[in-house]
């Protein structure tokens, strides 16, 4: 039972933008959410009823995990929604570059040279601070749908 | 600042500036110019010691109101600080000038500065009340009894009640102000209160009220007098509600020294009320002031002739007297106990009542109309509420023959008319705004309650009189329709709100339960018009079907199902209910059993959710709100009526029966019960709900309420008992279910806590089994295939390819929640499998927590799942079995700490860095419970190793759990009030336990807990604050008791030590006993924790001896006064010495210890903190 459901996103990116079909009345909060064609993290369900002898809806409120945007969808529960799939992987921080753009060792020991730092002073600081302080990072980065983001960090320390 | 702080007379102008710095501190607070500064300005006043000379000057100077208000709470808040320093002299005079203050200026009109002087007046009279001679109070209470018996004018006079009703609710419990003084001088200052004053405070409101009383009927416009009576009834009022426990006669017996503060709650009545309704029991002592002086007649005289006035001028029906008078004389309505001599006596009393109560109700219908053209409720609702005060004094049948007496009706006719007019007001408006008719059908309703309750439950029905039997069968029929009524028209409404709406049903739920108790008064009536009203509407539905909208007959047919759910039968709440009492006593002529019209009208029922099973009935008819109240019906119906074992049908209740009637009864009821029970209907019915259970988990996609009903109370309530598990595990439709539920995949679209609950519910049944083995053979077919997925899934070697795939995640979470309901399930019988099935997982459970740790989602439900199987588990296993299983959760602690020790999530939405902050704490808290769990072991084992066996130290691996969560723990995260509670009740746990390991925690560790522990000492909670004096406690007393017979103890952590750096480091005891002192003596805490502060102070103290003593100078040296200074010195050394304390660490001497800080503190505390 693994994927005979899948089915691909007509985003122009083929591929990597996955999603997947859910029955609306079992995604949970802390679960993911396609809404408006943004992938969302759920921060809220609630149910409803269409009338008082109607069926069931679920009213989602989300979080776009990469804008932080928050959106809403009415999805009647026994309708399907999508599902991003949400992929993340851990890199060894090796330098940032002047120009905002990270260098990420990755597992076959090649070099990850195409992401960028976040743009937000907040985020960024909490990153260069903690390579300038010659911390070892590892830095975990999130993608879904054909974007991707660098979403946690984390000091392992001397061995 | 402010304050004259020499005892010497200020000079004027000091004083003068202080006014003005107050005045235009509060002007200023009151215009919003630079708030803080104003209030730092006035609170300093109120800090400055002795302020006393420079208030006296404000308030009698002032043109300031608020001021000279500032001025009255500085006196207060100062001499209750400095009341352990003041003379005798001083404190009377602080508080004959406040009671001069007041009747000096009885005319002024700002009352609320006269209020708030009079408070503090009452305030520091009580709190001298044990110190004062008589002869001193007697004094005051001459001054106060003059001005309350008009000596010196209407205003003063006035003046005089406020006084008193001030005092009178500074003394008694719930709203006395807090002094910083243990509970029991507020217990002493209520009882003397009660014995010596209370009754003379009555009488000589009484009195004033009387005085002015002709004056008040004889004009013919408002008077000054007014406001007098007005006061003398509220203060009345105040002195009934008094919860009066020392000079009744059964107070000697039954509750002697019942805890006034604890104790708020009375018990004598338990039933939902929505209204309150206290008894008034004085006892015999007040019988001449209260009963046989004619007060009673006076009061309704009183109340007579207001009514008469409410046309003139300055009186109207909610005018202040007359709201007072009506309160008062619903207050007498509730009076009773031992103050009536003979229960004649006391119906007397009510009769009398009643008939001046009358015109506010009768003729019902008058009245109800007099309100819809805009006369005001509130003399009606006090009747009703007099109504209700009634009923709570007075069995049915006293309660019904009070107006017979007088009219050629009983008052339960009268209730039943009331009630009947108030419904059908409340069907004409039907609106969803609260209106007089919603509250006015509130109390009624309790009224029935409060009358029926008892009969209820003794099954004393037949003693219910027949008059009253009938305007229960008429008022509950009128019920019936005014709420199918309210279903029909609300049937299109669209409930948006959903908030409100768990509210609501908790309301309707406790409205439906009264309505029952009227139903079952009048049982042979209700229950065959339920039937019929059933009937007629399965007949509507079956005709319309496919012409008209069947959605009004849909809603009716809810709210029928409601209702007759509650009439049938009682919430179990856990408990096998059992057939309500009127049930079970009536229809003893019924011959044949299946024409007893209880099983008629369940038949009727049953048979009508039988066609939700045929798939076009259910589209058409059965909406998912309707099922939900057909699953709700079957639930409730199932556990009182379906096969009901043979030993709960015998049980005993010929209490007031004679043998013939009690037989007749019996053969009723066994009938009923036999007619659904095994051998008949029982097992087809048992099959058909299984049949709709299964068919609204499948053929309702979604809908979560409905499937929640299903899975919690349907069907958990069938496998709680174990005879119909063991039809259940024989049915095709169950092992349908079950194998549903194993094998296929539709029940995926579950919501993921229902899958849990079905396989809670499905290993349960496996008690219906024959013998163990064929038990765990069950839940083993049960659980094998679920974890045979997991289990090839992680040992795929492209895993961390698709494991990210949401359907994969899916299949993940619905699998662990099964695992875990599975666990949740576990009984001795089926420990075996339990154990395999988590066995056969636990490689798997760390492979997946290894791939999925940024899946918060994921690795909740793996923690919780260790964490529910652990806890079931733990205390049956072997010890190798033990070994296997600390080890597992050892590295399951241990990976997890490897992926989130120094982690820090960064998002642009500051809404998902706290849910992730939430998703952490949740962790450590399943972490938390994994780790108590382990230590249960050690607490209870049911394993079959003998002692000696040595076995895995849990103390060892509880340790080792500590070491790796504590730096998980973080301050922020101690912020999470659940998290703060569990980690402080494990770590007082495991320290009061296991001392001797703390010795072996590295340094690191050690000061980590030691940090919490710093913060929890100062955590507003005080249970949080409680289990670190238990630690502290714990430490102190093990290190004392060690060292004392030559052992290390704490070693190095106590006698402190030198760090890397080369500092010196403080050993702990000493440090907590720094902090701790410094808690006691000069930071805000609870008085409740000052006993527990003790149990840690002393110990600490035996403990570093050289540290306190240094302590102690230190703070004594700090201190400029001489004489304060020597008091401080005293104190300390009383709090060593006195009680014969003796420095041996046992009970005696903690109780020895925890006396003496409670008067060290009353001594010290005061003036410390106004250094």
């Amino acid at each position: 039972m693994s994927d005979e459901e899948h089915h691909f996103e007509s985003k122009g990116d083929a591929g990597a933008s996955k999603t997947y079909p859910q029955q609306a009345g079992t995604i949970r909060k802390n679960g993911y959410i396609v809404i408006k064609s943004r992938p969302c993290k759920v921060v809220e369900v609630s149910t409803s009823k269409t009338g008082k002898h109607g069926h069931a809806k679920c009213h989602f409120v989300g979080i776009d995990i990469f804008n932080g945007k928050k959106l809403e969808d009415i999805v009647p529960s026994s309708h399907n929604c999508d599902v991003p799939h949400v992929n993340r992987t851990d890199y060894q921080l090796i330098d940032i570059s002047e120009d905002g753009f990270v260098s990420l060792l990755t597992e076959n020991g090649n070099t990850k040279d195409d992401l960028r730092l976040p743009t937000d002073d907040n985020l960024l600081t909490q990153i260069k601070d903690g390579f300038a302080e010659g911390k070892d990072l590892v830095v975990s980065v999130m993608s879904a749908m054909g974007e991707e983001q660098i979403c946690a960090l984390k000091d392992i320390g001397p061995k | 600042m402010q304050g004259s702080s020499d005892r010497g007379p200020a000079d004027l102008t000091q004083l003068q500036a202080t006014m003005q710095a107050i005045e235009i501190a509060c002007s200023s607070i009151q215009m919003h110019v630079n708030p803080a500064a104003a209030e730092a300005t006035i609170l300093s006043l109120c800090q400055s010691p002795q302020p006393y000379q420079a208030c006296q000057f404000i308030l009698e100077n002032s043109q300031v109101a608020n001021a000279r208000f500032q001025a009255a709470a500085a006196i207060r808040d100062a001499a209750i600080r400095e009341w352990g320093l003041l003379t005798s002299d001083d404190k009377k005079s602080l508080i004959s000038f406040c009671l001069c203050f007041v009747m000096q200026h009885a005319s002024s009109p700002e009352g609320y500065v006269q209020s708030k002087v009079s408070s503090v007046a009452a305030q520091l009279m009580k709190r001298g009340w044990l110190d004062f001679a008589a002869a001193e109070k007697e004094a005051f209470m001459y001054e106060v009894k003059q001005a309350v018996l008009g000596v010196h004018g209407v205003d003063v006079q006035f003046t005089g009640i406020n006084f008193l009703e001030s005092l009178v609710s500074e003394f008694s419990p719930s709203t006395s102000t807090a002094m910083g003084l243990p509970r029991e001088f507020h217990e002493q200052c209520l009882k003397l209160l009660e014995l010596e004053y209370l009754k003379t405070f009555y009488c000589w409101a009484q009195d004033a009220a009387v005085s002015v009383t002709s004056r008040i009927i004889e004009s013919h416009s408002a008077v000054p007098e007014v406001k007098v009576c007005t006061a003398a009834l509220r203060l009345m009022l105040q002195i009934l509600n008094w919860d009066f426990r020392y000079n009744t006669n059964m107070a000697k017996g039954a509750k002697p020294s019942m805890d006034a503060f604890n104790d708020g709650v009375r018990h004598d009545i338990a039933s939902p009320k929505r209204s309150e309704c206290i008894l008034v029991q004085p006892g015999p002592s007040w019988r001449d002031v209260l009963i046989s002086n004619g007060h009673i007649g006076w009061l309704l005289g009183l109340y007579g002739a207001l009514r008469q006035k409410f046309s003139c001028e300055g009186y109207w029906l909610d005018c202040p007297v007359a709201v007072s008078a009506r309160k008062l004389i619903v207050q007498f309505c509730s009076l009773t106990g031992t103050i009536f001599p003979s229960a004649n006596m006391q119906e007397h009393h009510l009769l009398q009542l009643l008939s001046g109560i009358i015109p506010w109700i009768d003729p019902p219908h008058a009245v109800s109309q007099a309100i819809e053209c805009g006369k005001s409720e509130s003399e009606m609702l006090d009747g009703c509420r007099a109504l209700l005060s009634m009923a709570t004094v007075t069995t049915p049948t006293v309660f019904d023959q009070l107006l017979k007496s007088v009219s050629p009706f009983g008052t339960l006719t009268l209730l039943s008319t009331l009630m009947c007019e108030v419904i059908k007001v409340l069907m004409a408006t039907n609106t969803e705004e609260e209106t007089w008719s919603w509250m006015a059908r509130d109390i009624l309703l309790d009224t029935w309650t409060t009358l029926l309750i008892p009969m209820h439950s003794i099954g004393e029905n037949a003693r219910f009189p027949s008059e009253g039997i009938n305007a229960a069968a008429n008022l509950f029929a009128l019920i019936v329709e005014a709420e199918l009524r309210a279903a029909s028209a609300s049937a299109f409404n669209d409930d948006e709100d959903s908030q409100y709406l768990q509210a609501s049903i908790s309301a309707m739920d406790e409205r439906l339960s009264s309505y029952a108790l009227i139903a079952r008064a009048a049982i042979d009536v209700a229950i065959p018009l339920l039937t019929r009203l059933f009937t007629e509407r399965f007949a509507r539905l079956h005709q319309g079907k496919g012409i008209t909208d069947p959605t009004e007959t849909l809603e009716e047919l809810y709210s029928l199902l409601l209702i007759t759910g509650h009439v049938l039968a009682d919430e179990g709440e856990g408990e096998t209910p059992s057939v309500p009492m009127a049930i079970q006593t009536h229809f003893v002529d019924i011959v044949e059993t299946h024409k007893h019209p209880v099983v008629v009208l369940s038949s009727t029922i049953i048979r009508f959710a039988e066609q939700s099973l045929d798939q076009e009935m259910r589209t058409s008819v059965f909406s998912p709100r309707l099922m939900e109240a057909v699953i709700w019906f079957l639930a409730r119906w199932s556990s009182t009526y379906l096969m009901v074992p043979e030993e709960c049908r015998e049980d005993n209740c010929n209490s007031g029966y004679d043998h013939e009637s009690w037989l007749r009864s019996q053969h009723s009821r066994k009938a009923l019960l036999s007619f659904f029970g095994q051998y008949n209907q029982g097992k087809p019915v048992l099959d058909v709900i299984v049949r709709i259970s299964m068919m609204t988990l499948i053929s309702y996609p979604g809908e979560k309420d409905l499937q929640a009903l299903t899975c919690y109370q349907l069907l958990h309530s069938l496998v709680r008992r174990k005879n119909v598990c063991t039809h259940l595990v024989a049915f095709d439709s169950w092992r349908e279910l079950a194998n549903a539920f194993a094998n296929g995949r539709t029940l995926f679209s579950l919501h993921s806590t229902h899958q849990r609950s079905l396989a809670q519910t499905l290993v349960l049944s496996a008690s219906g089994m024959r013998n163990p083995e064929a038990s765990n053979q069950y839940v083993r077919d049960l659980t094998s295939h679920m974890t045979a997925y997991l289990v090839e899934m992680s040992n795929k070697n492209d895993l961390k390819n698709f494991s990210q795939q949401p359907d994969i995640i899916l299949s993940v979470s619905c699998l662990l929640e099964r695992l875990r309901g599975a666990a949740r399930a576990l009984e001795p019988r089926t420990q075996k499998a339990i154990y395999e099935m988590g066995f056969s997982v636990m490689n798997s459970v760390l492979v997946l927590l290894e791939v999925y740790k940024h899946e918060f989602a994921v690795v909740y439900l793996l923690l919780k799942f260790v964490v529910d199987w652990v806890d079931g588990e733990i205390i049956y296993l072997e010890a190798q079995e033990t070994a296997i299983v600390v080890d597992f959760c050892m590295r399951l602690l241990q990976l997890y700490s490897s992926h989130n020790i120094g982690k820090i999530s960064v998002s642009l939405s500051s809404s998902l860095l706290s849910e992730a902050k939430t998703e952490m704490y949740k962790d450590l808290r399943a972490l938390l419970q994994l780790i108590a769990n382990l230590c249960s072991k050690d607490m209870v084992d049911f394993s079959s190793d003998s002692i000696e066996t040595p076995g895995t130290s849990i103390s060892q691996v509880v340790y080792f759990g500590l070491h790796i969560v504590t730096p998980l723990i973080s301050l922020d995260l101690l912020k999470y009030p659940k998290l703060c509670h569990d980690y402080f009740s494990l770590l007082s746990h495991m320290l009061e336990v296991y001392p001797e390991m703390v010795a072996q925690l590295n340094s690191e560790a050690f000061a980590h807990v030691l940090g919490t522990l710093d913060f929890g000492l100062h955590h507003q909670d005080t249970e949080v604050v409680d289990m670190c004096l238990k630690v502290l406690k714990a430490l102190a007393s093990y290190h004392y008791k060690e060292t004392s017979i030559g052992k290390i103890g704490l070693g190095s952590h106590a006698s402190g030590f030198k760090d890397s750096d080369g500092k010196f480091q403080e050993g702990i005891l000493s440090r907590f006993l720094r902090s701790l002192l410094q808690l006691l003596l000069f930071e805000d805490y609870s008085t409740d924790l000052v006993g527990i502060a003790a149990d840690a102070l002393f110990p600490l103290i035996l403990c570093e001896q050289g540290v306190y003593q240094r302590l102690g100078q230190e703070l004594a040296d700090s201190q400029a006064n001489p004489t304060l200074k020597s008091r401080l010195v005293n104190a300390l050394q009383s709090l060593t010495s006195s009680n014969q304390l003796s420095p041996t660490l046992d009970r005696i001497n903690y109780k020895r210890f925890r006396k003496n800080l409670h008067s060290f503190l009353i001594e010290v505390h005061g003036f410390l903190r106004t250094m």
